[in-house]
């Protein structure tokens, strides 16, 4: 696991305020409901922030943000580098 | 404004060059159609109904993604006379038994003749909105064709006929239509219209908000298409994973006018980085009207200071109170003064206790602050009531009652739920609030209140309470009173999911900790916790926890909970 996707994960439990709960890059998030929509827009912005990236409105869905993992393949296959 | 028959021709009316809606996506994908396109594109979209079999009268329903043809798919069908309604697009999370659950409710009420749904709408959902032997699957919303737009002859209905259903909140299988005429809806707007002072030649509207809720479907649909105003649109779902695209959007296209439910109002600023704000200019913005959710006058705070210095006008954060069942406002604050809504600040145990309204000053100890939504539109008159429907005064909060000009004239098919909903005239909203000088405060809903001993609590506090558990799956709590025989009074009856079904090994301990959360915060013990596996709790169609539906679940799972 790389530190980028270790720091996503200690970043969502801290969001979701559940320090001892363990998940990893494939732990189902949205779809098993721990990360709920309304959490997702900071999610985003961490992802954007650990990827260097800015990914386009409009081009992802709630399903490629469901697991870490998903989440850094999504930001490889949409994200454009910062300007 | 000109006054006219029915939506339609208020549609018709329109410059054909200006621009009506945009669909943005991002800063490079978006498409934009003027009144003209959207003109042709619904006659098509009547002539694809109409080969359907959609006739003067039919109901039809719109199951497709928000977007300019869903939007024309709808006006379609008011050209046929026939009376649409949109309902929720289902989502990755929804469980496809109860995505049926919902549409077989909603469409056997209707006995739609044709449900319409998009080009893309998932096979793997298709099962699920099998529907009644007299309802057909429309694929619709696209087209190129022309020939079937010389096919149908226009038959919209007159002022008095319906023009469409729009379904109040609840839970999905729930739902009830709300049927609106085109006289009601035209009237509703003219008010608004006034109300917020609209040019068509300089205003322009910006929403994320969904077409099957009032806000989305009145003010952001209706208002632009028969006052002839350009709307910028997004997807929610896009919104909600980007939020600070609203200042981007706003920023690009200069709009002037927003309608927001209130926790958007610290969810933006929430979600957008400081070194991010300097970008975008709110300087265009009249208004962005606080609506749909009792109005917290921190949150507008946090939302005038975070973008205050990107151009945002002192007093253009605003307030309405409105429903499905009056078109939509029923109340709409002042909208050129600098101050922004009114605030009172009254004592907070009188006001729990006995619902009375005693002014103290600013910020003292025991406090409660209440936002104001405004006067009422013309043509309205209120009623705060007690219990027993005795008339209060002006220092008590109460049932609100309303009577107006544009009031639905009932629910549809149900003939029950219309006789308890309005009576003589005056419909009862559930909602509380109390009226000072001559503005309508909103305080909560008369239902979901829980009276312990004679100490008023709301659910929501002790919902928050529990949900601060860490075993407790964010926002999946349900608090509520249950009468217990016994002690001549209501117990606080909780229901918490857990964040996982293995959880539940430690129920005891779990409730014991939520037990004293509960009576540390607020000084009074729950009666009964139940914990409940992920996703049992029953949610209403804007995703929060549905007590009513979830009391019943319970009741059914707990029967020895029906005491009454």
């Amino acid at each position: 696991m790389t530190d980028e996707a270790k720091q996503m994960i200690e970043y969502i439990l801290k969001r979701i305020r559940k320090p001892t709960l363990v998940i990893d890059e494939d732990t189902p998030l949205v779809s098993s409901g721990l990360v709920d929509s309304m959490a997702l827009g900071e999610v985003m912005l961490t992802l954007e922030d650990l990827t260097n990236t800015r990914i386009p409105p409009g081009a992802v869905k709630p399903k490629d943000m469901d697991t870490v993992a998903k989440m850094f393949a999504t930001a490889q296959r949409v994200g454009k580098p910062r300007k | 404004m000109v006054r006219y028959n029915n939506l339609v021709e208020a549609l018709e009316a329109a410059p054909g060059e200006r621009p009506f809606v945009t669909a943005w996506v991002n800063e490079d994908e978006q498409e934009t159609v003027t009144f003209a396109d959207f003109r042709r594109r619904a006659r098509l979209q009547a002539g694809v109904l109409g080969a359907s079999g959609v006739h003067s009268g039919d109901r039809v329903i719109i199951i497709m993604p928000q977007g300019i043809p869903a939007m024309t798919v709808f006006v379609g069908a008011m050209k046929l006379g026939a009376v649409p309604a949109f309902i929720a697009y289902p989502n990755d999370k929804v469980e496809p038994s109860k995505y049926r659950f919902g549409v077989a409710g909603v469409t056997a009420n209707l006995n739609a003749k044709v449900v319409a749904i998009d080009e893309a709408f998932p096979d793997e959902m298709l099962e699920y909105v099998a529907l009644g032997a007299n309802t057909k699957l429309l694929r619709a919303g696209e087209g190129k064709s022309t020939s079937e737009e010389e096919e149908f002859r226009q038959t919209t209905n007159e002022g008095d006929g319906v023009a469409f259903i729009q379904h109040s909140a609840g839970t999905t299988g729930l739902q009830k239509g709300v049927a609106l005429t085109h006289s009601a809806v035209l009237r509703q707007l003219e008010h608004l219209a006034e109300a917020l002072k609209i040019d068509s030649t300089t205003d322009r509207i910006y929403s994320w908000l969904p077409l099957y809720h009032d806000m989305g479907l009145i003010a952001c649909f209706m208002l632009p298409m028969a006052y002839h105003i350009p709307l910028v649109m997004q997807s929610p779902l896009d919104w909600v994973i980007h939020p600070e695209t609203m200042l981007q959007v706003i920023s690009e296209h200069k709009c002037t006018l927003a309608w927001l439910p209130n926790f958007a109002f610290q969810f933006v600023p929430r979600r957008t980085r400081l070194n991010r704000r300097a970008q975008y200019d709110l300087s265009s913005v009249r208004a962005l009207i606080n609506c749909s959710e009792p109005v917290r006058t921190s949150s507008i705070q946090e939302f005038q200071n975070a973008f205050a210095a990107i151009g945002l006008k002192a007093g253009a954060l605003q307030s309405s109170y409105a429903m499905a069942e009056n078109v939509f406002a029923v109340t709409q604050s002042a909208i050129d003064r600098l101050s922004g809504p009114s605030q009172i600040w009254a004592d907070g145990r009188q006001f729990r206790n006995s619902h009375r309204i005693v002014r103290v000053a600013e910020g003292s100890t025991g406090s409660v602050c209440f936002t104001s939504s405004g006067p009422l539109l013309p043509n309205h008159e209120i009623r705060i009531v007690a219990d027993s429907g005795v008339p209060l005064g002006e220092g008590s909060a109460g049932e609100i009652l309303i009577k107006s000009d544009c009031l639905f004239n009932g629910y549809y098919n149900r003939a029950d739920l219309t006789a308890k909903a309005i009576v003589d005239g005056w419909y009862h909203t559930g909602d509380l609030g109390f009226f000072a000088g001559d503005e309508l405060y909103v305080v909560g809903r008369k239902k979901d209140l829980i009276i312990v001993g004679g100490e008023n609590l709301y659910p929501q506090d002790i919902e928050e309470v529990a949900a601060s558990h860490s075993a407790v799956h964010d926002g999946r709590v349900v608090a509520m009173g249950l009468y217990n025989p016994d002690l001549g009074t209501e117990e606080i009856v909780i229901v918490a999911e857990v964040e996982s079904e293995g959880l539940l090994a430690n129920a005891a301990e779990i409730e014991r900790e939520i037990r004293g959360k509960v009576t540390a915060a607020l000084g009074v013990s729950a009666g009964t916790i139940f914990l409940k596996p992920p996703k049992w709790i029953v949610k209403s169609t804007a995703g929060k926890p549905a007590r009513s539906a979830t009391f019943e679940k319970l009741q059914k799972e707990h029967p020895e909970l029906n005491v009454e």
